[in-house]
């Protein structure tokens, strides 16, 4: 991947980086941010966002409701932890054994570099 | 092309705000989030701090595991604080002076909290007045 060997040649001692957007539930938000972190993945940020998906929002009668509240919850995690993170946040954030439309999206995105402002370097 | 992504602060916008200006930036976008980050596995940090704000903070009506929890979750970092989320959109050859700034604007002697910039790379941009594409429609 060309991101990742710009960043690499720059930040040699910082393994590889990616962004998770999970787009859920708001009632299902705390759920996931728990299962997070009790695995290690304390660090997030989160955002009240409205949307729609392929479903086009809810019709319900004559309303169409198609800015529908859900939470965005931003995570940088390393590049091996990829697998461990999507799989939780997929098991917790659906409602019903078989999910539900409306549980949200998953978007992973590489990231080049990481600065942590307090300590001043790179690096989570 | 990338695209920087800073949390910082709520109190520390406006001076980020104005390290951005001096350092040159054609514009940037700024949210409102929550945020939290690693959590804090000194138990002596987290000892000292408790007693002195359980102190403070014990009254009569509410119960002391109450009490006591929320003020451990204040301080072990798994409780979510409210930060400003800058967005920038840059081109590659100026991220290390942007960071620099947002670093020196940003940093306090807490030595912890001060949030995180991540860098990650853009495919493409328009400029939705001119059509323009690339990196002219960023500055």
């Amino acid at each position: 991947m060309k991101c990742g060997k710009y960043r690499r040649e720059k930040m040699a001692d910082v393994c590889d980086m990616l962004l998770i957007r999970a787009i859920v539930r708001p009632e299902k938000k705390d759920d996931v941010l728990a299962e997070l972190s009790s695995a290690g993945f304390n660090a997030a940020t989160m955002v009240d966002v409205v949307g729609r998906g392929k479903q086009k929002g809810i019709r319900i009668g004559g309303m169409v409701y198609d800015e529908i509240p859900k939470t965005l919850i931003l995570m940088v995690i390393p590049d091996e932890a990829k697998e461990k993170v999507i799989k939780m946040i997929l098991a917790v954030g659906k409602t019903g054994k078989e999910g539900t439309f409306g549980d949200g999206k998953i978007f992973v995105s590489p990231v080049d570099e990481v600065y942590t402002i307090s300590k001043g370097t790179a690096g989570l | 092309m990338k695209e920087i992504m800073a949390v910082v602060r709520m109190k520390k916008t406006g001076a980020t705000k104005k390290a951005l200006v001096a350092a040159g930036v054609a514009g940037f976008t700024a949210v409102k989030v929550l945020g939290r980050g690693n959590l804090v596995t000194d138990p002596k940090a987290i000892e000292e701090c408790k007693e002195k704000l359980l102190s403070m903070g014990m009254d009569e009506f509410s119960e002391a595991g109450d009490t006591e929890k929320m003020v451990t979750s204040f301080l072990d970092g798994s409780r979510f604080f409210p930060r400003r989320l800058f967005t920038i959109l840059v081109h590659d050859d100026d991220v290390p002076r942007i960071i620099e700034a947002i670093t020196k604007a940003n940093r306090t002697e807490y030595g912890i909290g001060d949030g995180t910039i991540f860098v990650m790379p853009v495919s493409d941009a328009v400029r939705v007045r001119t059509g323009e594409t690339g990196e002219a429609a960023i500055w």
